[in-house]
């Protein structure tokens, strides 16, 4: 009897590292990764807004939206193909940047010293208004940026098809994390902006122009937004509403991994990627609850986010 | 002063009264209630448009009992409630003589309600509920787009004669989604008792990226998959699935995969092999009733029609031809009319079913392919499959109402 229960929960080891290991298994932690990519520039963007600015930019899945749009636009310009491709993921996020700068230096910049309460309903008004002006300019048609034949098609992983664009998207993740890091790491600007987030009066105490700090973070932070919507426009349909269901995520991914921190949207970003795609390898039919379930049990333990909050 | 002001307001008042007196004597006022902004109108102006083409050329002919057709719109957002307040404000300020609409279930089934109470005609011009001339079916309302259960029974039309066994149910996670991926299983099933549903994968509207839902269905193996999305969801699979080319190693079905909107955005970028059904396709059937209906529809809008065109074209006759019939602008005998009724239309004779007052229209099945002619893709292999052979049986509906 007891030989027989050992041998059985030896199998049932086995099995459990056989199936973890499985071609399915890999793939899904291939794609959940490649999702994780969008998920954290986007979330960072509003992280690193929010840890300075202190706002809770809601706004920034519109800029995500107006990214993905303007890619549109820049890829058509260029004839589609590589060339258009290459110039909409460095132009759409420029433009987006472009975008803030005059919101920031127009609007908000005046409103810094009133309550959060309202630069939060600022933002929100803002996303209405960017989501007409974008009807205005672009139109509710369908729009979709095409994707050049050089990442077209899938690659064989351990026999399942990988598309060759998520794959690609892999690599520009880790450059776009160490960019940043160098930026808030290694700059004056960026310890600056660290400083001004813990304790703002100081910094302009000792001389240095807090506003135009403000600035450059604010403009940084929505230029993440407008690549991460560049870069996801060739694989989704570029369409009024696609803000709504990332800033949902992006809020989640920044509380969860602790507000302002970025590497905690990082930590967040991969949680939530990779519990959506295991999830549905486990129960595809209710796949998208996964990633919500684990928003939950990492705020029942840690409920001010998995890192320090710079809050 | 004030009294001055008391004239000018009874003169202002009076103008109105007189307004509207003489628009209730000459006129047959058509209330549009739908959305006109955000995606979805990407859908509606085609109905509205083609409407708008067929009353003008029936109010050139002289009209119907000697009035002209005029219509108004509202836009109610894709929100029911909105849409609901309109409708009503229709009835009640404008005086409509029929409402229709609208591209949603939600505000097309409120709207169905309130037309019930009012004894209104009602005409459904776009949403895909199967309830609506299902189970809340009523005399008041008409079906004239296809619906779910249609759709499911269109479906299974399509694949039972093809050598699929194993099947997969994929989609967004809203009412739509799995109505339309039940109502195809459940047909499916009972015109093929030896198929397998091997499991069903369901993600958010909306959802981005869907590469992570992909998989798992990869390793099931099954051998058709049936995806159950709308509206900008479909465009997010043809991508994927042309990236991951799916359609190598299963049979890829999605409802309106070969309509013009889905294909038209994606241009050479759509997938090819991908299994559809559609109401209307400009250029199928090839016959002069269609040629005529696209030319003019070009001439007047520089593009091609959509499916809602014909929605919306359907709808003008069947207004023009019931009050012809009734003899006086009169609901109920325009409700009598309706009934059984047959219009001409780009694709044929087309009735108003009597029993459930869906419009019978056809449904034509087809796989996308590249086309020389078109800079984007078209539908290949077309088979249409008649009303009588998808729309559920009038047993069927009855069943549904008790």
């Amino acid at each position: 009897m007891g030989i027989c229960r050992a041998a059985l929960i030896r199998r049932m080891v086995l099995d459990f590292i056989a199936a973890f290991f499985s071609a399915g298994v890999f793939c899904q932690i291939l794609v959940g990764l490649s999702r994780t990519v969008i998920l954290f520039i986007v979330a960072s963007g509003l992280s690193l807004i929010l840890g300075v600015l202190r706002i809770p930019n809601i706004a920034h899945g519109s800029l995500y939206m107006i990214g993905a749009f303007m890619a549109y636009t820049v890829s058509r310009i260029f004839g589609g193909g590589i060339t258009g491709y290459c110039m909409a993921v460095i132009l759409a996020p420029l433009g987006v940047a472009l975008v803030s700068f005059v919101v920031e230096r127009g609007i908000f910049s005046r409103l810094y010293e009133r309550e959060h309460i309202m630069l939060f309903l600022l933002t929100f008004s803002f996303v209405l208004v960017f989501g007409d002006l974008v009807k205005m300019v672009w139109g509710a048609e369908y729009r979709t940026v095409p994707l050049p034949r050089f990442f077209q098609g899938s690659i064989p992983i351990l026999g399942l098809p990988f598309p060759i664009y998520n794959f690609s998207l892999l690599l520009i993740g880790p450059l776009v994390a160490v960019g940043l890091w160098l930026i808030v790491n290694k700059t004056k600007m960026g310890k600056i902006s660290r400083a001004a987030a813990v304790d703002r009066e100081m910094v302009g105490a000792v001389g240095i122009n807090v506003s135009l700090v403000f600035c450059i973070v604010f403009v940084i932070g929505c230029f993440l937004a407008g690549l991460g919507g560049a870069l996801v426009s060739p694989i989704v349909n570029v369409v009024l509403g696609m803000d709504h269901t990332l800033i949902m995520e992006a809020f989640l991914i920044v509380i969860m991994g602790g507000l302002g921190n970025i590497w905690g949207a990082l930590l967040g970003a991969l949680i939530f990627g990779l519990t959506q795609s295991l999830g549905v390898l486990i129960w595809p039919q209710f796949g998208i609850v996964f990633p919500y379930a684990a928003v939950i049990v990492v705020l029942s333990f840690r409920p001010t986010g998995l890192l320090r909050s710079t809050w | 002063m004030k009294k001055a002001m008391t004239v000018g307001m009874s003169v202002v008042l009076l103008v109105f009264l007189g307004v509207s007196f003489s628009y209730g004597a000459n006129t047959i006022k058509v209330g549009f209630v739908d959305t006109y902004s955000g995606p979805p109108s990407v859908y509606t102006f085609d109905v509205i448009d083609s409407f708008k083409m067929a009353i003008e050329a029936i109010n050139a002919k002289g009209g119907v009992l000697g009035k002209k057709i005029e219509y108004t719109t509202r836009d109610e957002k894709f929100n029911p409630a909105v849409g609901l307040a309109m409708a009503k404000e229709l009835v009640m300020r404008e005086e409509v003589d029929i409402l229709a609409g609208t591209i949603n279930s939600g505000a097309t089934l409120a709207i169905s309600d309130f037309a019930k109470k009012e004894k209104i005609p009602f005409l459904c011009t776009f949403a895909k509920s199967e309830k609506i001339t299902g189970e809340q079916g009523h005399r008041y309302v008409f079906g004239i787009a296809e619906n779910t259960r249609m759709i499911g029974k269109a479906t299974a039309f399509a694949v039972a004669k093809k050598p699929y066994r194993k099947f997969w149910v994929a989609g967004e996670d809203y009412e739509y989604g799995h109505a339309v991926g039940d109502a195809s299983w459940r047909y499916i099933k009972a015109m093929k008792p030896e198929a397998q549903l091997l499991g069903q994968t369901w993600w958010k509207v909306g959802e981005a990226d869907i590469a992570p839902y992909i998989t798992p269905i990869l390793q099931a193996k099954p051998d058709m998959l049936y995806m159950a999305t709308g509206g900008t969801g479909n465009l997010n699979f043809l991508k994927l699935a042309k990236a991951m080319d799916l359609m190598k190693v299963m049979g890829c079905f999605l409802h309106t995969s070969i309509e013009l909107s889905n294909l038209q955005a994606l241009g050479k970028d759509a997938p090819e092999g991908v299994m559809g059904t559609v109401n209307y396709l400009f250029y199928y059937p090839e016959t002069p009733e269609n040629k005529a209906f696209v030319e003019e529809f070009r001439k007047m809008y520089n593009r091609p029609p959509k499916v809602g065109a014909l929605y919306g074209y359907a709808a003008a006759q069947l207004i023009a031809k019931a009050y012809q019939k009734a003899g006086k602008i009169d609901r109920e005998k325009f409700i009598t009319a309706m009934e059984g009724l047959t219009v001409d239309s780009p694709v044929g004779k087309l009735e108003m079913r009597k029993c459930d007052h869906q419009l019978m229209l056809p449904m034509f099945y087809g796989v996308t392919k590249a086309s020389p002619q078109y800079d984007y893709l078209i539908a290949g292999d077309i088979m249409t499959i008649p009303g009588k052979d998808y729309l559920p049986t009038c047993d069927e509906i009855m069943k549904v109402r008790k």
